[in-house]
């Protein structure tokens, strides 16, 4: 541990600074807030540059950035662009869950509840960060809803790149595999929304090089995620997941397999409950033709494939490796 | 619950500003309860209790800063009997804004929310899509929860657990005849878009898991349900009757194997050999056949060959 004592941790030194620059209401000039606040004060007594100092200060205004903290800069009212006299301040009202906004008791309950979904990852403790907040607002709570344990899984590692860069508005470059292509192909996209659809990640965004919405699995994403420099319009973003979700409905309405199943079976029942009657069979939309093929062999002789024809040989092809694999090894031994 | 790892500054500094208003809200609480709040040990939550206290206003006029300009708490009553009293406010009273990602998280948690039967009908989910979104300190990207179709047999489920009447229905299990199950139901669970049904089997004396896209026929019977408070064991947790089966996979059936523990496990190249422990044997083949084949079944030989058979069963249909 530093027993320096002219160095104070730097949590501490991020909340002075907030304290401070919240209980100003004209702002604090640069010179006070270096000389005086704690944390600061300690380093600038000891002797440190004012560069040094100075540079600290944007760094924790960055850092309070990332915690949806803004510090505003008041400038000259003379020459905006001269900071030397500038002032800065934390804004109550942008710092402060507005006052109007009230939480019921039975409201609470199902936050509690909506903030229990996320499993092992990033989005999990954002919920519970959440809650935490909305709870110390002190409202009583309604019992818990019991019966239910909803749960959604996310386990893909470009999820939490790509909610930034959708935050920040930024292009994104990933390596992408196209299934049953192989290579991969370099994809640079505008991201608009993460999209949960049958159980599954997607990205929907603007691509670049295509010119036109797309939707990605994350899954096949197979590199990490690039946040570019380049900025594009949040107002882009507007209505993205209902966009995203009608791009995917159009999809899926005008990709439909015509499927022959064996009554009772588990092909039946699950398939059953997505299908439209037809004259031979059942009619099953899909969105992802890999995805549905996975499905579809699972199910082995209890499902047959009519039509579209690449969709059955997709499924040929799968049964045809589940059985070599099983033989073929099996022989050897 | 992962999160009582050490933390990062910024972290820290995250959780001291929520502290306050909590601290002020509660009036007095344990260092224990709070810990359990925060998601940190009893240790780290003193440490940020003590660490509050230096913290305040800055001095007027360069002059080190009077005790009447910090936070302040009881130490008696910290030192004494693990509670914390603030004392001495100088800021911070509110609670912050939910950041975007919070906003983000729990607006989604709310999509899947409101898609239960008798959670979201209930008009509260819509009032509180507004409310998380103003209360953002800004917009969070949109994440969406694709809403699912709700059948009757999910909405009687859910009624029956509501109301704590047993079901009655027939249950077809993959490779098994139908058999007709009445069930105190304890706990609906939806993971990875599916839905299973937790409770006591009348017919197997034990508890039971059931998977709702099996279940039809379904009717809430006049029993009350004499199980409903029973301790239910997690979804896919293996119990010590099961079977162990030797696995080579891929990454794609690395995939399909993240609800199983695989335990022995050695990698080479790119694959990797392991053992999972599964109930029955019978539904693997199914498993493997999603994989394409990049989920291999080396052991024992009967789920091998039953792999195989199904493959080739499948093939059959298309000669």
């Amino acid at each position: 541990m530093a027993t320096d004592p002219s160095r104070t941790a730097p949590e501490e030194r991020l909340v002075n600074l907030v304290v401070a620059l919240m209980a100003t209401e004209q702002g604090l000039t640069k010179e006070t807030i270096l000389t005086s606040v704690a944390g600061y004060r300690e380093q600038h007594e000891a002797g440190a540059s004012k560069d040094a100092l100075e540079k600290m200060f944007e760094r924790d205004k960055q850092t309070l950035r990332s915690l949806a903290i803004r510090v505003e800069t008041i400038g000259d009212y003379a020459d905006p662009d001269d900071l030397r006299e500038a002032r800065y301040r934390v804004p109550t009202e942008e710092y402060e869950l507005p006052v109007d906004i009230e939480f019921t008791p039975a409201e609470l309950a199902v936050l509690n509840l909506a903030g229990g979904v996320w499993s092992e990852s990033s989005m999990s403790a954002d919920a519970r960060s959440g809650l935490r907040k909305i709870r110390a607002l002190g409202i009583e709570v309604d019992a818990p809803i019991i019966g239910y344990s909803p749960r959604i899984n996310l386990r893909e590692p470009s999820f939490a790149p790509l909610q930034r860069a959708i935050e920040q508005g930024r292009v994104v470059a990933f390596d992408y595999v196209k299934a049953g292509d192989g290579a991969a192909r370099r994809r640079r996209i505008r991201p608009l929304a993460l999209v949960e659809y049958e159980a599954r990640w997607h990205v929907y965004g603007f691509d670049l090089d295509q010119d036109g919405p797309r939707t990605f699995l994350l899954s096949r994403i197979a590199s990490a995620v690039e946040i570019t420099k380049t900025a594009f319009d949040l107002a882009e973003r507007e209505d993205a997941g209902e966009r995203a979700l009608a791009g995917l409905a159009e999809v899926a309405a005008r990709q439909q397999a015509l499927l022959e199943v064996a009554p009772g079976t588990e092909a039946a029942l699950r398939l059953n409950r997505r299908a439209t009657p037809a004259e031979q069979g059942i009619r099953v939309p899909y969105v992802d033709i890999h995805v549905f093929a996975d499905e579809l062999a699972s199910y082995g002789p209890e499902v047959r494939v009519v039509e579209p024809d690449n969709l059955r040989d997709h499924v040929i092809a799968r049964l045809q490796r589940l059985r070599d694999v099983h033989v073929a090894a099996g022989e050897r031994e | 619950m992962n999160a009582k790892l050490p933390l990062l500054a910024t972290d820290r500094a995250a959780l001291i500003l929520q502290l306050v208003p909590y601290l002020i809200g509660k009036g007095e609480v344990s260092l224990s309860d709070a810990a359990d709040d925060f998601d940190v040990t009893p240790e780290q939550m003193r440490v940020m209790v003590e660490k509050l206290t230096v913290i305040g206003l800055p001095g007027e006029g360069g002059f080190w800063q009077m005790a009447n300009d910090l936070f302040d708490i009881d130490w008696d009553l910290l030192d004494g009997q693990d509670l914390i009293v603030i004392t001495n406010a100088v800021g911070l009273e509110r609670t912050p804004r939910l950041s975007a990602r919070e906003a983000a998280a729990l607006l989604a948690g709310l999509q899947l929310a409101a898609s239960l039967p008798g959670v979201g009908d209930s008009g509260v989910v819509q009032g509180l899509l507004a409310k998380l979104g103003r209360g953002a300190s800004s917009a969070p990207a949109d994440v969406v929860i694709a809403p699912e179709a709700v059948d009757d047999v999910r909405v009687a489920v859910a009624e029956a657990v509501q109301r704590g009447r047993a079901l009655a229905f027939a249950y077809r299990a993959p490779d098994a005849p139908v058999t007709t199950r009445t069930v105190d139901p304890v706990k609906v669970h939806i993971a990875g878009g599916q839905w299973y049904l937790q409770g006591w089997c009348h017919l197997r004396q034990a508890m039971r898991t059931f998977h709702l896209d099996r279940v039809s026929d379904v009717r809430i019977t006049d029993i009350p349900t004499t199980h409903g408070a029973d301790a239910v064991p997690e979804l896919f947790e293996p119990t010590a009757s099961d079977l162990a089966v030797e696995v080579r996979y891929g990454p794609a059936g690395a995939a399909l194997l993240a609800d199983f523990v695989v335990t022995d496990v050695t990698e080479s190249d790119d694959r990797r050999t392991g053992s999972i422990r599964l109930g029955d044997g019978r539904s693997l083949k199914r498993i493997a056949a999603r994989s394409g084949g990049d989920l291999e079944i080396l052991a024992p030989a009967s789920v091998r060959e039953a792999t195989a058979a199904w493959a080739q069963a499948g093939l059959d249909q298309y000669r």
